[in-house]
């Protein structure tokens, strides 16, 4: 089943057209990388998913039940996790919490041990200070703890990773890669490499519209092989193949890069084994998603 | 009623926690006390200015304190106080439109009415409160040194500009789901009262309008009848109602 469907969705800000029909699902227990560049509409689509900004025409479904602007009922459905979440500053991370505990209608009870788990989750279990002093990793964190405490159905995150350090990064996909286990993750992003770390299913998201959805798999089936790299011991036998081939590329010194059809490829192993070149290295170039993205957006 | 309670509980640990409520505490206590102590020094003072005003032709004697005049004292310093208190609260919505605090209780599934509620609720209990604390102490003041049974009218003078102050209030409410800004929410405020006070002028309107509920000296001296005030709390009470009940829509509309 799809956690969420969007079909058709359009917006614009003054004469500019950010969503031109967005199309989108996003199945059950997947993580879903929203990928897109700055200002492609990530923040826009995630807003209209969650009923606080209108959108012009189109429909969105959270667990089959449609979404309604200005009202809430899907929320219930749904933990969010801001791009900077800002929280109530006088508040400890136990009392806002409970504030969020008590506002989606909790018990008491179940909002203390599920405060305290996932306080514990999230690494914050022994902060028992306000909210004033969080450095932006620590509020992310919390923001997460936040989103997950009344076991959403999807838990939409914007830009989860973009304002972190390396370490505060990890921390962060690592706590999304074990809240996989009792939801959905949709998190939008343009740092690749993190897709590539957890993600299950991508969406490019291009000129308001999404260029590519798939499984990281899949995506990567649709391109075939890039090329080869040659590394080669010496310089000098690398310039002998370039004059004999023509088509390589440096990329260092000695690496050779060579696009081409697999004939030419071997016609080029022949020659090597032939005159007994000594190899360090022969890779097939693997699409990587930078190169995937790079294209789609061109 | 869970959600709504648990955010009026919030609403309060906020004006708690940030000052708000000590400022509101300090700033009634002193102003109840200040209204005794300038009728009790008007004697003093005038004795002090005797001389040179004496030179202009004035001539002071035995100048009578009582309880009345430190009862158009507390009228006269109200103003004063209700405008500390709009400036201090003006920012009550907007500091969560900007930072983005609302954001999050709203997509936990806080409805939105529940926010203007809560927030009514606390503006109104906090005026309430002050304007208690600000009453009893010259009410304490004045009943030492002098007599309160001098005042006529006092308890429903004291109640209707009250409730001039919750209508100030509910405009709060209303100009904050509109606007962007406190300083708007603020200018606003102002603007409508000026315009309120500026129809008063007119004979036929000035009954109805909310600024009646202001003009409390005739009442005091038992020049003016209670019943002549009986349209101006009306429709004070009525557009109260409407305030709020139209920033509900607003506030649901907004984006956010």
């Amino acid at each position: 089943m799809d956690v969420l469907a969007i079909q058709n969705l359009k917006k614009h800000f003054g004469s500019k057209e950010v969503l031109c029909g967005i199309d989108l699902s996003v199945p059950e227990h997947s993580i879903f990388g929203f990928i897109g560049k700055n200002g492609a509409g990530k923040t826009t689509t995630m807003k209209a998913i969650l009923g606080l900004l209108k959108a012009d025409s189109g429909e969105i479904y959270v667990m089959g039940e449609k979404v309604h602007f200005g009202q809430t009922n899907t929320n219930r459905h749904i933990g969010y996790l801001p791009d900077v979440p800002e929280f109530y500053s006088y508040m400890t991370p136990m009392e806002y919490l409970s504030l969020c505990g008590e506002v989606c209608g909790m018990d008491k009870t179940d909002i203390v041990t599920r405060s305290k788990e996932l306080l514990e989750l999230v690494g914050l279990g022994k902060e028992y200070h306000r909210i004033k002093g969080f450095s932006r990793g620590m509020k992310q964190r919390l923001g997460i703890a936040q989103a997950l405490l009344n076991r959403p159905k999807l838990l939409i995150c914007d830009e989860p990773t973009s304002a972190l350090d390396p370490a505060g990064r990890k921390e962060i996909l690592d706590i999304l890669l074990a809240a996989k286990e009792q939801t959905t993750v949709l998190f939008s992003t343009h740092i690749l490499s993190d897709v590539e770390r957890i993600c299950t299913e991508v969406a490019f998201l291009h000129d308001g519209k999404i260029a590519m959805q798939g499984t990281i798999a899949e995506l990567r089936n649709k391109r075939v092989s890039d090329g080869f790299i040659i590394e080669i011991e010496q310089k000098e036998v690398a310039d002998v193949l370039i004059n004999v081939f023509g088509d390589f590329q440096y990329t260092e010194k000695n690496s050779l890069v060579f696009h081409g059809s697999e004939d030419r490829f071997f016609d080029i192993m022949k020659y090597i084994a032939e005159n007994r070149i000594p190899i360090q290295r022969i890779e097939r170039i693997e699409p990587t998603l930078e190169s995937l993205f790079l294209e789609v957006t061109k | 009623m869970k959600p709504l309670l648990a955010f009026i509980k919030k609403e309060y640990l906020e004006a708690a926690r940030t000052g708000k409520i000590t400022i509101l505490a300090l700033l009634f206590a002193l102003f109840g006390i200040l209204n005794p102590a300038i009728a009790k020094m008007t004697p003093w003072i005038m004795e002090m200015l005797s001389d040179t005003l004496a030179e202009d032709g004035l001539i002071f004697t035995d100048i009578q304190v009582d309880a009345l005049t430190s009862w158009t004292q507390f009228f006269k310093n109200l103003p004063v106080a209700l405008i500390a208190f709009v400036l201090i609260f003006s920012d009550i919505f907007t500091k969560e439109y900007k930072s983005g605090t609302l954001l999050l209780v709203l997509t936990k599934g806080l409805s939105r009415y529940k926010v203007v509620l809560a927030k009514t609720a606390l503006l109104l209990s906090l005026w309430t409160v002050g304007y208690g604390i600000y009453f009893a102490i010259t009410y304490g003041y004045n009943a030492y040194f002098w007599d309160n049974g001098i005042a006529n009218n006092l308890f429903f003078s004291v109640a209707i500009w009250w409730l001039f102050g919750a209508w100030v209030i509910c405009l709060i409410v209303l100009f904050s789901s509109l606007l962007q800004n406190n300083t708007g929410v603020a200018l606003c405020i102002g603007g409508t009262v000026l315009l309120a006070y500026l129809l008063s002028v007119i004979p036929k309107v000035k009954a109805y309008s909310p600024i009646a509920l202001m003009n409390t000296n005739s009442l005091l001296m038992g020049e003016a009848e209670i019943d002549a005030y009986i349209k101006a709390i009306v429709i004070a009470a009525s557009l109260c109602i409407v305030c709020v009940a139209v920033s509900i829509p607003i506030i649901n509309k907004r984006q956010l």
